[in-house]
């Protein structure tokens, strides 16, 4: 089966700032990657080069057999990605129903409407909050919020940046349910950025540790957990 | 009325403060859309002035009341509404699109200023004579009908404005919470970024917002030359500071409280500076014997004194006052425990 | 016969001009402070040589010529224009003034040389001392905030101080009708000349020295990026305040020098154009924190403005709807030319000579933030 995704030979940036130095990696269908690195390792510079929101200098990005590397955002979003922001991925002064008909501002009304009911039904914890703004809401609660808004266009392929980042350990713990449950039962394809290495690593099929921008890693999850070196080194995983 | 302030001077001041908190709405729009800070806000609402005077002269000499108010605000409305958006798209836009820091947007909204200013100027003078001749010498006031209301009289554009400011605001309220542009609106003030990832057709909001600013200025100012003595450009001059003070009352950073810190502005200006004359001469000076002093001809200092009180007191203000906690501690509301956040 | 377009008028522009451009520079263009109020400052200086001065040159003859005052005091009595306690109260007042001033000031301070050195020395302080404090009052409520909030509140304090205060206020400078300024020597435009070279000469050096100095790395620190520059210990609003004193004081000596060349000039005459916006163009044309740049920009534009203004006279002799809107025509092409520099060349004719200062971001970067 070919991948959903197909990164080659990919450099990118900020305008004058190259920070991504030719990686190359794919994920298939249904697949979780992991992608985990020091701070200032390129982690969010990546999912935002796939998104097309940092500058990519060369290479390409295969989507499904079609490059879509210099696709505005926006279109990005039509074929199917999806990209959940580490910071500001909701919009605190809207409230909740706001925001999730903010993410579906591309579709039609009567579509929206149906959306918003389905994906209620998977996070009805924001049924009693759909009028409250979503600075209301706890962090947790926050990212669960911006989980479902990416759910609105029904994507495919959903990359999401440190979804725990700051949450304390349950509300962690439900945040990474949720994405298990996206792949297994939505069958849905993850790229995830992980800081706590150790939980990500655990539920990832394929890493990808990048250092400096480079690629350090790349195969099987399991294995790098078990690689002593490069966990001491750079994941800080104990023994 | 009692204590000496007639009924016509207070509909005057809620009349003049509703077209300044239109004003500094509109002010506050632009800057919290694009990021500009736009020194040319008096000017574009005399546009709107303008156009009134053109209007009369031309082909409403003899209408008075109601249908030459709503035909010129909505004149003023559409023209001056129009030049922002020209203005924005032809000069501003490019200049942000260049990565003309706020500095560089703010000397090109003083530039934009200097020019309108002097285009207005030159029709003006010109005009004189020319091509406003039943206007030359004449004071627009009297077209402004006065009704003999509660026993005393008061000018119809002073209750027009304010019915005006209500509409337009109840108008615009609904634009930004119930359509889905005016929450794509919010939502790119609040986050461009990620509206733009939802979307959102960015470029299109910050046009909007430029036409909404315009457009508000242009109606305040068609109704506001009712209250001139004269038909001078220079009376936009001064205005900037009112309405810069209005914004940076309510916080700059916030639509509504725009438009309520504008309203504040108004009223201090006028109903303030006349309650201050009054206890001054009628009681301050008499019994501390004291010269008696005329405030009147210095109703804006009521704005840079409030806007000096405001940046020192709270710099964010009246949209960063915890208004919650400060009921709370007073006892009117049970407290929330939340804080609120800082906007960015 | 065609004359001389670059009259000594003009000159005397030009030398005013580069002084307030170079106070301006080191403002927007060294320490990136907005100042959109630099009228008021200029006025400061003119002030004092108005309001202040001329009161100070009636109270030093009454002091020391008792006899010359009593008969400059009946004399107005004479003539019916007033009765008058004293010649203090005389020269400050709009009927009295210009007889005062023309009749018995000028006159009297053009024999006694040292007298006239003392005055000069104290208006002179004043107006810096004046302007100075003018400028910490205009701006410290808003030293600490973004940009945009100094900005305003500069405009307003110079549109309300010129435009209501001095306006409305007969007794501090006339009011709409003015009062002469104290003028030192006997021809005006040659003092406003010899002193606005003299302070533009040590206004350019100063600058230059300034920009070079640490004080001037500091300055720049503040305006790459105020954060960073608070977080390597300088204090930023500290900083400004001082820029915007200094300035002040330099803008105040351009105001010093134009007031003798026309000393009845009113307050309204300080208006935003000629005196805030005017100097904006002139610096962004020649080049911010450029100080070449800046007197560059100054002579380039007021070249053209010249041009510009005798337009009528090259083209069809005086008509007057021409000449009526010539101002506006002026005002207009500086909008425009300074829109367009905003444009295609924001780092003006000259731009900033690179310079020492570390690169606040580079070291953000390096550190990973
Ligand atoms: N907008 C930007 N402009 C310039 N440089 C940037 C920008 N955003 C990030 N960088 C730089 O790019 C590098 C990689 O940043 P990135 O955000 O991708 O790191 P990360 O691996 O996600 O780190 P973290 O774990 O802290 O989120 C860093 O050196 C950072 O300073
Ligand atoms: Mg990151």
């Amino acid at each position: 089966m070919a991948p959903i995704l197909e990164v080659k030979d990919l450099n990118a940036g900020y305008g004058r700032f190259h920070i991504l130095f030719d990686l190359n990696f794919k994920v298939d269908e249904k697949e979780i990657l992991i992608v985990v690195g020091p701070n200032g390792s390129g982690k969010s510079t990546t999912l935002k080069a796939i998104f097309g929101i940092a500058k990519v200098y060369s290479g390409g990005i295969i989507y499904r057999g079609e490059d879509i590397t210099r696709l505005p955002p926006h279109e990005k979003a039509k074929k199917g990605l999806a990209y959940l922001p580490q910071t500001n991925n909701v919009f605190a002064e809207l409230t909740v129903e706001e925001n999730l008909r903010m993410a579906g501002y591309t579709l039609p009304p009567d579509v929206v409407d149906e959306r918003v009911r389905t994906v209620l039904e998977s996070f009805p914890f924001l049924k009693s909050k759909l009028h409250d703004k979503a600075k209301s809401l706890s962090g947790g609660q926050r990212q669960l919020l911006a989980m479902a808004m990416t759910l609105i266009r029904e994507p495919d392929l959903m990359m999401f940046d440190e979804p725990t980042a700051g949450l304390a350990p349950i509300a962690a713990k439900e945040v990474v349910e949720k994405i298990l449950w996206l792949r297994n039962d939505l069958g849905k394809t993850i790229i995830l950025v992980e800081q706590n290495a150790k939980l990500g690593l655990e539920i990832g099929d394929n890493a990808l540790l990048l250092v400096s921008g480079r690629i350090a890693y790349y195969g099987s999850a399991k294995d790098l957990l078990a690689n002593k070196d490069l966990g001491r080194l750079y994941l800080g995983l104990a023994k | 009325m009692a204590a000496g302030i007639s009924l016509y001077f207070l509909m005057a001041s809620i009349g003049y403060a509703s077209a300044l908190g239109l004003l500094s709405m509109g002010l506050s729009l632009t800057f919290v859309t694009t990021k500009v800070a736009n020194f040319a806000h008096g000017t574009i609402a005399m546009i709107g002035g303008i156009t009134t005077l053109f209007l009369i002269d031309r082909y409403m000499y003899n209408v008075k009341g109601l249908p030459l108010f709503v035909t010129s605000a909505l004149a003023g409305f559409i023209i001056a509404g129009v030049t922002a958006v020209v203005l924005y798209l032809v000069i501003l836009k490019p200049l942000a699109d260049r990565g003309s820091d706020v500095i560089g947007l703010m000397i090109a909204t003083f530039a934009i200023d200097i020019m309108l200013q002097s285009i207005l100027s030159m029709i003006l003078n010109l005009a004189h004579g020319k091509h406003f001749p039943k206007l030359f010498g004449a004071s627009v006031q009297s077209w402004d009908v006065t009704l003999n209301c509660c026993g005393t009289q008061i000018a119809e554009s002073h209750v027009f404005l304010p019915v005006a400011a209500i509409i337009l605001t109840i108008l615009f309220h609904l634009f930004l919470t119930k359509t889905k542009f005016g929450i794509a609106m919010r939502a790119t003030i609040e986050n461009p970024d990620l509206a733009e990832v939802m979307g959102v057709n960015t470029k299109a909001v910050y046009t909007i917002s430029w036409f909404i600013s315009g457009a508000l200025a242009g109606l305040a100012g068609a109704l506001l030359v009712f209250s001139l003595k004269d038909t001078s450009p220079n009376n936009s001059n001064l205005i900037i500071v009112s309405i810069f003070a209005g914004s940076i009352l309510g916080g700059l950073g916030n639509v509504y409280w725009g438009l309520i810190g504008g309203f504040l502005i108004g009223l201090a200006e006028k109903l303030g500076t006349q309650l201050l004359n009054l206890f001054y001469n009628n009681y301050l000076a008499p019994s501390l014997h004291l010269p008696p002093f005329s405030f009147v001809n210095y109703e804006k200092l009521m704005s840079l004194g409030l806007v000096i009180i405001v940046l020192l007191t709270a710099p964010q203000g009246l949209a960063g006052i915890d208004w919650g906690g400060l009921l709370s501690r007073m006892g009117l509301k049970t407290a929330r425990s939340r804080k609120p956040e800082r906007e960015v | 016969m065609i004359q001389n377009p670059f009259t000594e008028t003009w000159i005397l522009l030009v030398l005013v001009y580069i002084i307030v451009t170079i106070s301006l520079n080191l403002e927007a263009g060294f320490t990136g402070i907005p100042n959109f109020g630099k009228a008021v400052f200029v006025f400061m200086g003119a002030w004092a040589a108005q309001g202040i001065g001329i009161r100070l040159a009636a109270y030093l003859l009454e002091k020391t010529d008792p006899g010359l005052a009593a008969e400059a005091l009946k004399h107005l009595q004479e003539i019916g224009i007033g009765t008058y306690k004293s010649l203090v109260q005389a020269a400050g007042d709009t009927d009295a003034n210009r007889i005062v001033v023309t009749s018995y000031i000028y006159p009297y301070f053009q024999h006694h040389l040292a007298l006239a050195a003392l005055l000069f020395t104290a208006v002179l302080a004043i107006a810096l001392a004046l302007s100075a404090a003018m400028g910490l009052f205009a701006s410290f409520a808003a030293v600490r905030l973004r940009e945009e909030y100094l900005a305003i509140l500069l405009l307003s304090f110079s549109e309300l101080m010129v435009m209501v205060i001095f306006q409305q206020t007969t007794s501090l400078n006339g009011g709409p009708q003015g009062i002469w300024a104290m003028r030192f020597g006997s021809n005006g435009l040659r003092t406003a000349l010899i002193l606005a070279a003299v302070f533009a000469a040590i206004t350019f050096l100063y600058a230059e020295k300034l920009a070079n100095s640490p004080m001037g790395r500091a300055m720049r620190a503040v305006r790459d990026d105020e954060i960073a520059a608070g977080v390597y210990g300088r204090d930023v609003a500290r900083i400004r305040l001082k820029v915007i004193m200094v300035s002040s004081m330099i803008a105040a000596l351009a105001g010093l020098a134009f007031i003798q060349a026309t000393p009845s000039t009113v307050s309204m005459g300080f208006d935003r154009v000629k005196w805030t916006f005017f100097p904006w163009a002139y610096l962004i044309l020649g080049g911010m924190a450029n100080n070449v740049g800046a007197v560059l920009g100054t002579v380039i534009f007021l070249i053209l403005q010249r041009l510009v203004q005798l337009l009528p006279v090259y083209i069809s002799g005086t008509s007057t709807t021409i000449m009526t809107i010539i101002p506006y025509l002026s005002n207009i092409l500086v909008g425009v030319i300074i829109i367009l520099v905003l444009y295609f060349r924001p780092q003006g004719i000259l731009p900033e000579k690179p310079s020492k200062t570390v690169d606040f971001h580079r070291i953000l970067v390096e550190e990973g933030e």
